[in-house]
């Protein structure tokens, strides 16, 4: 059996795969780095962030269609609504428990994503939802190794949004009051940081990225319905604390890791496809007792 | 103090219920119709619903069952085994004289005990998993034929496209993982090769790693056991992955939906299926009694249900009682009756003594009749 | 834990300012138990049967409180500890044809192994790491129990033999109801007890402030374990019970849901306390049951609920005055 066509083509799944997961542990790692909460509804958000992007293409695909202009405005169309809804979750939900006990504002972060995930349920009525799109089956083929144009454009999608985020952080006034803000916040409320509209703008990106990948992935795999959050979001969160969270470069590189270690693990011949997830979970396990600072973030003390 | 009082008002609440509309009096005979008609199952179960009413409607119009009226009680089982048992036991609780539905399986397992505790005569329309035999105290009956049927219908048609290299995926769930079984069981007994086994867990959106496998082992069939949801997904990357081998699917995927999903990909994929309305000959009139009731078409499973309340009617006329004992007995002796979905007769284990599956393909964004071998 | 203020302000508070000496709480409990175990004289198979399930509730939220409301760990996984009870039960009984009561013994075991294999290592994280990790430890033993064949996979496993004590078959749903209302009230006692311990002072001061429970002489990775394996043998005997009560059990009835809904109960009735954790399991429970049109409606409307229950009162439903 040619080896290296396997090789490839599962380096080539794992991309797209981490494309995805990169996307989603970015949102988790910003809010954890600015206001130190897990946010257990990101991966809920991505979920909504599907459902805002199928909305919007059934309703722009009428005038440009559903091919790749159609999609494109569908991405962004989700990614502004979806962010502003991220700035509308941390102001109700989480601005007035930042000073409760942290067991009070986990909770309250996974009531928001039962609110979410079960919001969906009723207005979907638990159905599958057709994504469909006019984008077509092609790609490239070599052998038994197949790459398709989705994939190529999804990946290249995410490398540019990734990019993106990284010259803000790195180049911005506000991408630089955001890592300062993560480090020291009641510092840069001495130093005139508005840290209140920096938080808002942290959730605005994160959860439009979330919705960029949500969109992104109904359209790529076909179908969204309201539970499609949930594995993936842990899955991220794993991703994110492989890079170390905290890390903006580090939940890029643990997406693409991720992707890439799930991708390859089911090639081992006598774990089957249906122990993926517990070798997922068992990584995020052994990382978070061994290294918990994954591969890029830095020791931190917990302030209860 | 406020314990007390909501236990004692949950409960008076509970009893007012029940004593509201347990009483039926006695020109009626209630029926449970045991289908999930909340959770991810809803449509399959509302549709199941909907057929059984209509078969109640027309024998009612008919002076009904010795004489008295047939009235339908919905036991919701959400496809969750703790919430079935609770809606069974509702549904004894109310006097129930007989049961049809049973759709999930997994859920219908542990009611088996609940109606076996009463000896309530009970017919299985829908779920037709092999564990459900040994777990029967001998009061239900299965009209649906088993995995057992199905997966021999499967390997004899593989064979008769000349696979020699199958692929067999299936969900991870009791229905999807027996039919996969017993399918392997059979191919491997008439001396060929199961290439690979899958399993892909529910909700799971990206099946890259499964279908590079499937292309890595040079598979020239795949047999997707489980439902059409993660099915249509399954098949449309499959497709996208450069797989251009035969695709067959078991009865849960058998839905229209599934092109929803698939798109084209699913086309020429073929199903295995109990009997659905369309490729009914005798089911005409249904069809047309269904849409004009109900403004929509019947599902997979609505004749089954259909033809689960009339065998019902038809056991308590033949044992001129409606003593679970004797409607029990008189199922049993089922021997032939026939409504939309073929004769019906019982083996010892209670199951259906033939195999009704018949062969789907698609086309042009529907399914179509194949074969009947 | 916030703490209301002395003047009674509002009904419910009042009502229980009323019950605030030790002997009016104990007539009270006493007056509940006596109501419930004649209640089944005049329930219906149904009411009973739903009335099992929500002291089954009872049980688990118990167990759950006492490492969420006692110890202050958030535990998103809880329904693993339910399914190794439940699933070693089903393994001893029906692969290896052992007595029901014999096998009680290593399904307990069982789960205090799981306690201390999850909680060994991860009790030192953060604490949201610490619920991550219990979210995932649940999905692998769901995954586990779907996958091995010792397990029955997805099936199950059915044809759990009904307990037989001393001549008497346990089977039918009255009889159950007995076991679950007695496990119940035993589980409201240990609770209690557990509460005014030694090691439930030591968890009130690890939630209040674990650097000054330390500074104390408090061995915190010790008092939290301890939460966690006393959590999780409240769950395996629920489990236990659980599966010879549906006489089958399957890997979906122990999924993240289940995990969420016995959490709710938790939090709907108030973290830490008995009374408004029993509350909980019991609005968990009958709630959908009398509003039976709501559903899916259910677990949004549950979802609304804790989530506002966070925001404006975090002490619960029943708040809490401590002196």
């Amino acid at each position: 059996m040619p080896a290296l066509e396997t090789f490839l083509q599962a380096i080539v799944n794992g991309l797209v795969l981490g494309s995805f997961y990169a996307l989603i542990a970015l949102g988790y790692t910003m809010i954890f780095g600015v206001i130190k909460l897990l946010n257990f509804a990101h991966g809920d958000v991505y979920m909504v962030g599907a459902f805002v992007g199928f909305g919007a293409l059934s309703l722009v695909s009428g005038v440009v269609g559903a091919g790749w202009t159609g999609l494109a405005i569908a991405v962004l169309i989700s990614m502004i609504a979806v962010g502003f809804l991220g700035v509308v979750i941390q102001r109700v939900a989480y601005q007035p428990m930042l000073s409760a006990p942290r067991l009070s504002i986990l909770i309250t972060a996974l009531a928001v994503s039962l609110v979410l995930q079960n919001g969906a349920l009723s207005l979907t009525e638990g159905s599958y939802k057709a994504f469909r799109t006019d984008l077509g089956f092609g790609g490239f083929e070599f052998g038994r190794l197949f790459i398709s144009h989705q994939a190529i454009v999804l990946v290249a999608t995410a490398a540019v949004l990734m990019i993106a985020l990284e010259f803000f952080v790195s180049r911005t006034m506000y991408g630089r009051a955001m890592r300062a803000v993560s480090i020291d916040k009641d510092m840069c409320r001495l130093l005139g940081i508005n840290v209140n509209r920096v938080v808002a703008i942290t959730f605005l990106i994160g959860s439009g990225l979330a919705a960029a990948a949500g969109t992104m992935a109904g359209a790529y795999y076909g179908s969204i319905w309201y539970f499609m959050g949930f594995l993936i979001g842990l899955k991220a969160f794993t991703a994110a604390v492989i890079g170390g969270i905290g890390s903006i470069t580090g939940a890029m590189l643990g997406g693409l890791i991720l992707g890439l270690l799930e991708s390859f693990g089911t090639q081992i011949p006598f774990i089957g496809s249906e122990w993926k997830d517990v070798f997922t979970f068992a990584i995020l396990i052994l990382v978070l007792v061994f290294k918990p600072t994954g591969l890029l973030g830095k020791s931190e003390v917990e302030r209860m | 103090m406020t314990i007390r009082m909501t236990t004692l008002a949950t409960a008076a609440a509970l009893g007012i219920g029940l004593a509201g509309t347990a009483q039926a009096d006695d020109h009626e005979i209630l029926i449970g119709i045991q289908v999930p008609t909340t959770g991810s199952e809803a449509t399959y179960g509302q549709d199941m619903f909907n057929a059984a009413e209509l078969a109640a409607e027309e024998i009612n119009a008919e002076g009904g069952v010795l004489g008295r009226e047939l009235r339908l009680i919905n036991g919701d089982s959400a496809c969750d085994p703790q919430q079935s048992v609770n809606a069974a036991s509702n549904l004894v609780s109310r006097d129930v004289l007989g049961i049809v539905g049973g759709y999930c399986s997994g859920a219908t397992m542990p009611t088996l005990k609940t109606y076996g505790d009463e000896g309530l005569p009970f017919v299985i329309t829908a779920s037709n998993s092999t564990q459900l035999i040994p777990a029967n105290p001998g009061n239900a009956f299965m009209i649906n034929s088993t995995g057992a049927d199905q997966s021999k219908k499967a390997a004899d048609f593989f064979e008769a496209q000349g696979v020699e290299r199958l692929v067999i995926i299936d969900q991870g769930d009791s229905y999807s993982q027996d039919l996969a079984d017993l399918t392997a069981e059979r191919w491997e007994s008439m001396g060929n090769e199961v290439v690979r086994r899958e399993t892909v867990n529910k909700g799971e959106q990206d099946f890259s790693a499964v279908v590079s496998n499937v292309r890595s082992s040079d598979a020239d069939a795949v047999f997707w056991t489980a439902y059409y949801a993660d099915g249509g997904l399954l098949i449309r990357q499959l497709r996208q992955g450069g797989y251009r081998g035969t695709i067959a699917v078991g009865d849960g995927s058998n839905s229209p939906q599934l092109f929803e999903i698939a798109g084209g990909a699913a086309e020429g994929v073929f199903a295995f299926s109990n009997p659905t309305a369309d490729f009914l000959p005798a089911a005409a009139d249904f069809i047309e009694d269904y849409q004009a009731e109900y403004g929509q078409d019947p599902g997979p499973y609505a004749p089954l249900n259909y033809d689960g309340m009339k065998l019902l009617a038809w056991a308590m006329e033949k044992a001129g009682t409606t003593d679970s004992a004797a409607v029990v007995d008189a199922l049993a002796t089922a021997d032939g009756e026939s409504w939309l979905t073929g004769p019906i007769r019982f083996t010892d284990e209670n199951t259906l003594a033939r195999s009704n599956f018949i062969i789907l393909e698609g086309e042009d964004g529907a399914w179509s009749y194949y074969d009947n071998q | 834990m916030t703490t209301s203020t002395d003047r009674p302000s509002n009904l419910i508070d009042r009502l229980y300012a009323y019950f605030d000496s030790p002997r009016r709480q104990m007539l009270l409990l006493v007056g509940i138990v006596l109501v419930l175990a004649i209640m089944p004289l005049f329930m219906g198979r149904y009411t009973t049967t739903i009335m099992t399930n929500a002291l089954l509730y009872v049980v688990l939220a118990l167990g759950l409180n006492i490492v969420v409301g006692y110890a202050g760990l958030l535990d998103l996984g809880y329904a693993a500890f339910f399914a190794v009870g439940a699933y070693s039960i089903g393994i001893l009984t029906v692969q290896f044809d052992w007595n029901f009561w014999l096998a009680i013994p290593p399904a307990l075991i069982a789960a205090c192994m799981a306690g201390v294999i999850i909680g060994g290592p991860t009790l030192r994280l953060r604490s949201d790491y610490l619920a991550i990790v219990t979210l995932g430890f649940g999905e692998i033993v769901r995954f586990g129990a779907r996958n091995l064949e010792i397990t029955g996979r997805a099936s199950g496993l059915s044809n759990i033999p009904e307990p037989n004590l001393f001549g008497y078959v346990i089977n039918s749903y009255v009889d159950f109801y007995y076991v679950f209302l007695l496990l119940a009230v035993l589980a409201v006692i240990a609770s209690h007890r557990l509460y005014h311990s030694r090691l439930g002072r030591a968890w009130l001061y690890v939630r209040h402030d674990e650097d000054a429970a330390e500074a104390m002489g408090i061995n915190r990775v010790r008092v939290k374990l301890a939460a966690y394996v006393t959590g999780s043998v409240f769950g395996a005997i629920g489990g236990i019970f659980f599966s010879v009560n549906l006489g089958a059990i399957s890997p979906e009835s122990f999924s993240f849901e289940q995990s969420v809904l016995i959490l709710m109960a938790v939090i709907l009735g108030g973290m830490g306390k008995i009374h408004g954790v029993i509350l909980g399991a019991f609005i968990i429970i009958l709630g959908p049951e009398l509003l039976r049109e709501l559903g899916e409606l259910r677990l949004l409307l549950f979802a609304v609920i804790m989530l506002l229950i966070m925001l404006m009162r975090p002490s619960g439903i029943w708040p809490e005055r401590r002196h």
